[in-house]
């Protein structure tokens, strides 16, 4: 701490995190606003605080949030929704005699200019939703085409989940490549009670389980989860484990369904 | 419709300059069936949005819309209101994303202070932030979180350096990232004097420093 530099590197930290208040804060501002190293100091704080919202629940954003982003994008990027500019208009001097019949032509024809606007206006809106489908339609498609060339590669291995004692009844299959770095999980289980959700893990040869996937099941329904994970990662074992709602960082449940690669 | 249509294959040659946006088409056909886009870059996606390929936007979205939408609903507890800020969050990343130096700072860093920052202000009922956060300040995380692997692996050192916290020092730091409470606001609302809530929070901010670069 010097006279140059009245703050330790908490203090950082610590305004980052919207602790600080009154004079503290001020003065913080005051010399981060003529400091460059202080500066960079901040960023790196904001950085570390901004990692402390990674603990929160995991809560995954429903479907239609992202259909409804691609629509209102789609409708901004080529610029469309015109503007008008309302023209001062001049005071016709000579406007007589025959010219008044014109005035149920020029009518006529702002009517149907008006309604050839409102009509591009209405096409406009249909071609953006298309293309906000379409965006979505190439993106399963070049999921699915990904999943079907694994699906037929030699190096794919077919893992079978087995039950395990005393948890609810279930059947799944994984189809894993290492080389591809990608999964396809395809399983049967009865729904989780209410404050549980199953978790899929990928068990590495070395290391700490890695989530793949959360799901709830349906009663009667199916699960299907493709997921790609670090190509070349040696799996020794999948497995489903029940935990609480949203899922965990690590398994902390009990094992419901369990299958080593062979 | 003006300007090219950067995501459809279908494309009519009447133009030389309808060539270059066949290119296009083309280019993020390739992206899309050979897994590229999944794996780009932050910095070339930001690039990609900049010219206005809405196909970039949905793939930071996939990778990053999870994380904020957790945040953003363990501050706010409401669904609604996070999404809606959510989309808003993505939605100012398209209009601005010219504005953002990768240089400067990470995305995802970047993305967790306007989360935190909005919710608080819609927690507090504060006015809604301007949508120039993006030139405010850098923000350097210390990961890089664009696969979700590594997403993973940060949520469990994350939660891990957390848990090692004195359960005080735990609380007190959910208070204040969680709640957007300052060290006042905190004594306040737990009846603790003043100067132990600062230590507190000191004492766990060095803490998490130490556990979180390690």
């Amino acid at each position: 701490m010097t006279n140059e530099h009245p703050f330790r590197d908490e203090d950082f930290d610590l305004y980052a995190l919207g602790a600080l208040d009154g004079e503290e804060k001020r003065a913080l501002e005051a010399h981060v606003d003529t400091c460059d190293g202080c500066t960079e100091k901040l960023g790196q704080a904001y950085g570390r605080v901004a990692m402390i919202g990674l603990a929160a629940p995991q809560v995954p954003p429903s479907p239609g949030v992202k259909e409804q982003l691609m629509r209102q994008i789609v409708g901004t990027s080529t610029g469309r929704g015109g503007t008008f500019a309302v023209m001062p208009s001049k005071k016709p001097s000579t406007f007589s005699g025959w010219m008044w019949a014109l005035v149920p032509l020029a009518g006529g024809f702002a009517v149907a200019l008006v309604f050839l606007w409102l009509h591009t206006l209405q096409l406009d809106a249909q071609i953006d939703a298309l293309k906000a489908h379409e965006v979505e339609q190439e993106r399963t498609i070049a999921q699915e085409r990904e999943e079907i060339d694994m699906l037929g590669a030699k190096d794919t291995v077919v893992v079978s989940m087995s039950e395990q004692k005393q948890m609810p009844q279930g059947t799944a299959r994984v189809l894993y490549n290492s080389k591809r770095g990608m999964m396809v999980y395809n399983g049967a289980l009865p729904a989780a009670p209410a404050d549980k959700s199953y978790q899929l893990w990928a068990v590495p040869m070395e290391g700490a389980p890695i989530s793949v996937g959360v799901f709830e099941s349906m009663e009667g329904g199916a699960n299907r989860i493709m997921a790609k994970m670090p190509p070349g990662m040696q799996v020794k074992a999948f497995a489903v484990t029940l935990e609480p709602r949203g899922g965990m960082p690590a398994p902390t449940g009990p094992f419901v369904l369990m299958g080593p690669v062979s | 419709m003006h300007g090219p249509a950067r995501t459809g294959v279908a494309c009519k040659i009447r133009y030389p300059r309808d060539c270059v946006y066949l290119l296009l088409e083309l280019q993020s056909f390739v992206n899309v069936t050979t897994g590229m886009d999944a794996r780009a870059s932050d910095a070339a996606l930001i690039q990609r949005i900049v010219e206005r390929d809405e196909s970039a936007l949905a793939v930071l979205y996939d990778r990053y819309a999870g994380m904020l939408s957790s945040v953003l609903n363990r501050i706010l507890h409401d669904t609604q209101a996070a999404e809606e800020i959510l989309q808003d969050i993505f939605y100012q990343l398209w209009r601005t994303a010219a504005n953002f130096d990768a240089t400067r700072g990470s995305l995802p860093g970047w993305l967790m202070v306007i989360a935190r920052n909005r919710a608080i202000s819609r927690l507090r009922r504060h006015n809604p932030a301007s949508g120039d956060e993006l030139e405010e300040n850098t923000v350097v995380i210390p990961a890089n979180l664009e696969s979700s692997v590594a997403q993973t692996q940060m949520i469990g050192k994350v939660r891990g350096a957390l848990e090692k916290l004195p359960q005080e020092q735990r609380a007190a730091v959910e208070l204040a990232y969680f709640e957007g409470l300052t060290h006042t606001e905190i004594a306040a609302k737990t009846g603790d004097p003043l100067g132990t809530v600062k230590t507190r929070l000191r004492t766990a901010v060095q803490t998490l420093k130490k556990n979180l670069s390690s």
